[in-house]
């Protein structure tokens, strides 16, 4: 078992008339137990040259309600600069919009200037995946296609079971999938509210009267705990990070 | 100008196949200057009898939201493995949670209420928020 251990101590002379010496010392550990924190990360540098937010860590990659740690520090020598450390959400509010930094769809946690560093637990809370099922009906024939996500597949005889195997067999960049006899269910690899899935494209083309049906069966939504950067400049910036987590 | 010093250590012998130590200072400073930052809220101390929702440990309404670089430390002082605290920001925006002995330091923009919730009666909590005034 891993023992990884994090240490922090503030302390100030002059802040306060008395001196303030902070200090704090843990083991870190899976949720709810003593084990410790088994994966890393390891220590990551990433460059920018924009303004643009990006995704550091995301949810969907990181099991649920856990117990998380992300470091951060902004290694920019020059003071002006910072990066915003951003959760996904929807608190943009009035106020928040009063400054340059609210983008709406995010909620700001907090600016890192340079040299500045943070030790952050993070939860992971993933948002829903969409999934929805095919239905393979009626008469198929060989060479019968379905299309979806940028695969087609090709049937190669007209058992409804056989076509609908083939099509969970393939492999879709957005989606994963299992069957169940002439249903396949397809399930988005990442939780998104903006998919709604129908004959438009997850597209069946028969030459007789062979379908593909299509029905929701979850409505997605968006991941709640992204951890999203934005640079202040669009000159080179460098930040510093690492995940320190619960693999299950 | 006060001068206020935070150190981070990092380490471990067994996370990864090779042992890790990292040691990171930073001096606390007003956004975008060298100038350190001026306020300390102290630490508070709490014991929470009863299982908390929502709490507010850090109210957003005294704090500046022009740029600035507040920073916000919350320890969970309690014992055992399980009791945790959930750190959130207001309106349910969950950052994460603190087992006990775990410790949060976090920049903090000012814009949202810092709120805690527990799940368990007895759960103490220090915190404390390192701010620059609305006048700086």
């Amino acid at each position: 078992m891993p023992t990884t251990t994090a240490s922090l101590t503030i302390s100030s002379a002059d802040l306060t008339s008395s001196p303030i010496n902070i200090s704090a010392t843990t083991n870190l550990t899976e949720a709810g137990t003593g084990i410790g924190l088994q994966s890393t990360s390891g220590l990551a540098r990433r460059e920018t040259e924009s303004v643009t937010p990006y995704v550091l860590y995301r949810s969907d990659d990181y099991a649920d309600d856990k117990s998380h740690k992300v470091y951060l520090k902004n290694l920019s020598p020059i003071s002006s600069e910072y990066f915003t450390v951003y959760l996904t959400g929807d608190r943009a509010t009035g106020a928040h919009d009063a400054t340059d930094q609210s983008i709406t769809g995010l909620t700001e946690v907090g600016r890192l200037y340079a040299g500045d560093f943070a030790f952050i637990p993070w939860n992971s809370a993933s948002g829903t995946k969409e999934a929805f099922t095919v239905t393979v009906a009626n008469t198929w024939a060989a060479g019968d296609t379905f299309a979806f996500d940028g695969v087609t597949v090709v049937a190669v005889n007209s058992t409804v079971a056989n076509v609908a195997s083939q099509i969970n067999n393939a492999y879709y960049p957005n989606w994963t999938t299992s069957v169940a006899t002439a249903v396949v269910t397809f399930t988005s690899r990442t939780s998104r509210a903006d998919l709604e899935i129908d004959t438009t494209e997850a597209v069946t083309t028969t030459a007789g009267d062979g379908t593909g049906a299509v029905a929701t069966t979850v409505t997605g939504t968006k991941s709640l705990s992204d951890i999203y950067i934005k640079p202040s400049v669009a000159t080179t910036m460098t930040l510093e990070s690492m995940l320190i987590y619960q693999a299950v | 100008m006060a001068t206020t010093t935070a150190t981070f250590t990092l380490n471990s012998s067994d996370v990864t196949g090779h042992p890790f130590t990292m040691t990171q200072t930073a001096t606390l400073t007003k956004a975008g200057g060298s100038t350190g930052l001026d306020e300390f809220t102290g630490i508070t101390s709490r014991t929470y009898a009863a299982a908390q929702t929502d709490t507010v440990i850090v109210a957003d309404s005294i704090y500046s939201v022009a740029a600035s670089s507040h920073k916000v430390y919350v320890r969970n002082t309690s014992t055992g493995t399980s009791d945790y605290i959930l750190v959130e920001l207001e309106g349910n925006v969950i950052i994460g949670r603190l087992y006990p002995g775990d410790w949060m330091f976090i920049p903090y923009g000012g814009t949202l209420d810092v709120q805690v919730t527990t799940i368990a009666t007895g759960v103490t909590i220090e915190y404390g928020v390192f701010s620059q005034s609305a006048a700086s």
